[in-house]
Formats: structure tokens, sequence, C-alpha cells
């Protein structure tokens, strides 16, 4: 445990109810603070990383780093199906793919993030109250990133 | 198509997220105005604002969290309403005018001038919990390495407090910002959660309510690759450098600074709102 000691246990001035209930729920909450956390960093640092690999193969194959294209008013499963699809063979795969891929990432990173905590809630802590919060959200994000 | 440089957006994009990381804020109260400055429409302005949010606010949020200074269920307990906001405050923006936009974000950071001096409670966390606070389980603790102690607390006034985030939402999704200060206001002093704990909670928060907004302008066609890829990389790298300056000064020193920003910044936005420039 690092020194910023985890938390969100009980409320304050109250005794666990048995031993293990003071030690499980804090390690069982540690163990999703960390998961959050490392998910949100692998997403950001993915999608840095792909945003640089595309920028500098942009640089290298044309001289500047401008990408003069929109992407036209598509949901996110239709913006990374596009990608895949270039990615598994099309003939414009290029420096864009990596730009494409960067976004879609980044987009990606507080979804997963939620997902993960849906799951977590639900089986971990089997806590149904905030797994159907965190299935609400899950839900409303979906259907405005992928269904709309 | 845009015509702006993507060495120069890159650069712009630095300071815009150097200054958000500083101030607390975010990057798009610099970022949007400068954009919209060199040519840009404010909605584009607005949409790649918002997806930058995302990096910064996941990138400081992956610290934080891992920390335990930030509570996941009052966070994950309020995203509920600042994801309905953001999706409806993104539909308004793509049915407004230019011009409202403009007087909206202008009135929004002259408020966020006036927050900038609005003191934290800084005692007493341990809040006789209504009924709905105390079922949603909103209490916790965290060592505080200043004060060398840890610190209970019970959250409050959940009631007050999400209703309140859905229009915390609602902004961050029509303007294209993180809206910061005004969650922080909120779980600080309607839910009575201390400084840390709303600060980095709110950060949470804020790239998922930014994710809510941003599947709206994709949807648009209002997201440009070519100018988000630049501004996302260079917003990331100014808050990551600002965040360790931050250390470093004092808190007077940066709310002086960032008051004569977002006063000349709020002032420069509500008068090309009403085309006076």
């Amino acid at each position: 445990m690092t020194g910023l000691q985890n938390k969100a246990t009980q409320p304050a001035n109250t005794v666990p109810s048995g031993a293990d209930a003071g030690q499980q729920i804090p390690q069982q909450e540690h163990v999703m603070e960390l998961l959050i956390g490392y998910l949100l960093l692998a997403g950001v640092l993915a999608s840095v990383t792909l945003l640089i690999i595309g920028l500098v193969w942009q640089k290298i194959i044309t001289g500047h780093f401008a990408l003069n294209y929109l992407i036209s008013g598509m949901n996110l499963f239709q913006f990374v199906v596009s990608d895949f699809r270039t990615l598994l063979g099309d003939a414009s795969f290029g420096p864009r793919i990596f730009v494409n891929l960067g976004i879609a990432a980044l987009l990606l990173t507080p979804f997963i993030r939620v997902v993960a905590s849906v799951f977590f809630f639900a089986l971990a802590e089997r806590n149904w109250k905030y797994t159907l919060f965190t299935l609400f959200v899950a839900s409303v994000l979906t259907y405005s990133l992928f269904l709309r | 198509m845009h015509l702006i440089s993507p060495e120069l957006l890159f650069v712009i994009s630095i300071v815009a997220g150097f200054i958000g990381a500083m101030s607390g804020m975010g990057g798009g109260v610099v970022l949007i105005p400068a954009l919209t400055l060199l040519g840009l429409d404010i909605k584009h302005a607005i949409a790649i604002s918002i997806v930058s949010v995302i990096a910064t606010s996941s990138g400081a949020a992956s610290a934080y969290v891992r920390d335990g200074v930030t509570n996941l269920k009052v966070g994950m307990f309020l995203e509920m309403f600042t994801i309905l906001g953001a999706i409806v405050g993104a539909t308004v923006t793509l049915a407004s005018g230019d011009q409202g936009l403009f007087i909206a974000f202008g009135v929004v950071l002259l408020f966020s001038a006036a927050t900038l001096f609005l003191r934290p409670h800084d005692t007493g966390y341990l809040h006789r919990q209504d009924g709905v606070s105390r079922w949603l389980e909103l209490h916790g603790s965290y060592y505080d390495h200043a004060a060398g102690e840890t610190i209970q607390y019970r959250g409050r006034l959940s009631y007050v407090g999400g209703p309140m985030m859905f229009g915390a939402g609602f902004i961050a999704g029509l303007l294209g910002i993180g809206a910061g200060a005004l969650k922080v206001l909120i779980l600080d002093l309607a839910m009575g959660l201390p400084a840390k704990v709303s600060t980095t909670t709110s950060n949470l928060i804020i790239g998922v309510t930014a994710l809510a907004g941003t599947s709206i302008y994709l949807v648009a066609g209002l997201i440009d690759p070519g100018i988000a890829a630049p501004v996302i990389l260079g917003v990331v790298a100014g808050a990551f450098v600002g965040t360790r300056m931050l250390k470093r000064l004092t808190n007077t020193h940066v709310r002086r600074f960032f008051l004569v920003v977002l006063l000349i910044v709020g002032i420069e936005m509500l008068l090309r709102g009403f085309k006076v420039i």
C-alpha cells in the first residue's frame, strides 16, 4: 500500500462488522483504483504514441505534418471499423491510419474505464447499486458512441 | 478544411495545456479563444477542445486514482448526471449561432475568475449525512501528506449535487471545456468533500463527460484529425509540464496570474459575442 492509504470503507466513527470487513473492502477498492489508474494511463500513452507515429510518418513522406481530411459524420464504431479495414489490407494504408487509431484509442479510454467498473462492481464487489449506476453510464455512452 | 499549421497548433496547445494544468481549469479556456482567433470557427474549436479534455483528464486522473485520493463512488454516481448534461449541451451547441456561444463562453470564463477566490472549506468533513448520501455510500478517507494525518469525510446533499452536476456537464458539452471549476465547487461547497477529494474526483468525471460530448461532435463531423492530432499532443505535453511547475509556485501567484488571463479572455470573448470587436 502506498503512502496515500485507501479508503472509501465504512463511515467514519463506525466499527467494521467483522474482522474481514475492514480488510477485504479496502483491498478490493485499491485493486480497482490500480486497475482504473493503469487503464487510463495505458490509453493515453497508446493514443499519444499512435499520434506521434502518424504525424512523423506524414512528415517523412510529404515533408510536412499537415493532414487535411475530415471524419465525415460517423460514430466511433464506424470510425474504428473503417480504420481496421484499412489496416487489414486496404491500399490507402498510411499515416492517417495511425492518427485515426490514436484518436480512437483516446475516445475508447474513458469508455473502457466505465465498462471495467461495471464488471468490477458486479463481480468483485457485488455492489448492485454501483453496478446499476455504472451500467447506466456505459449504456448511455454505448448508445451515443456506437449506435447513434 | 483548415489552414493553421500543425506546428502552430502544437505550440498553442502546449501553452493551453500548461495554463490549464496550472489553473486546474483544463486547456479549453485558453485553447478555444486561441483557435477562434486563428480563424477556426467556434464549433470546430469546441469539438477539438473537448477531445483534448479527454486526454488531459485521463492522464491526470490515472495518477490521482492510483494515489487513492479520488472517491470512485462519488465520481461514478455523479457521472450519470454529467454525461446527460454533456450530450444535451453539445446538441444545443450544434443548433446554436456562433455569437451566442461566444457570449456563453465569456460569461463562464468570468464566473470561473470569481471562483478562483472562493476558499474551500478546510475543516469539518464529517458531516451529518442525509439518508440518500448514506445509501449511496458517499464517504471515505485519505492520507494527507501535508497535514500528516488521515482525513475522514462524509459527503452530503447528493440529491442536490447530482442535478447540479447535470448543469456542469451541460456547460462542458456546450463549450468543450472540462468545467472543472464548477464541478469542484459543487463537490466542495454543496457536497462538503475535502478540497483534494473534490479536485481529483472532478478530474475523473471530466474525462467521461467530455467523451459524452465528443460523441455528438464526432457524428456531426466536427472532429478534424489534422487539427485534433497536434492539439492532443500539445495539450498533453503542456499539462505534463504545468502539473510539475504547479508545485513550485505559490497559490497567490497562480491565482493572480489566472485572474488576469481569465478576465482578459472572458471580456474578449464577450466583446466578440456582441460584435464589438
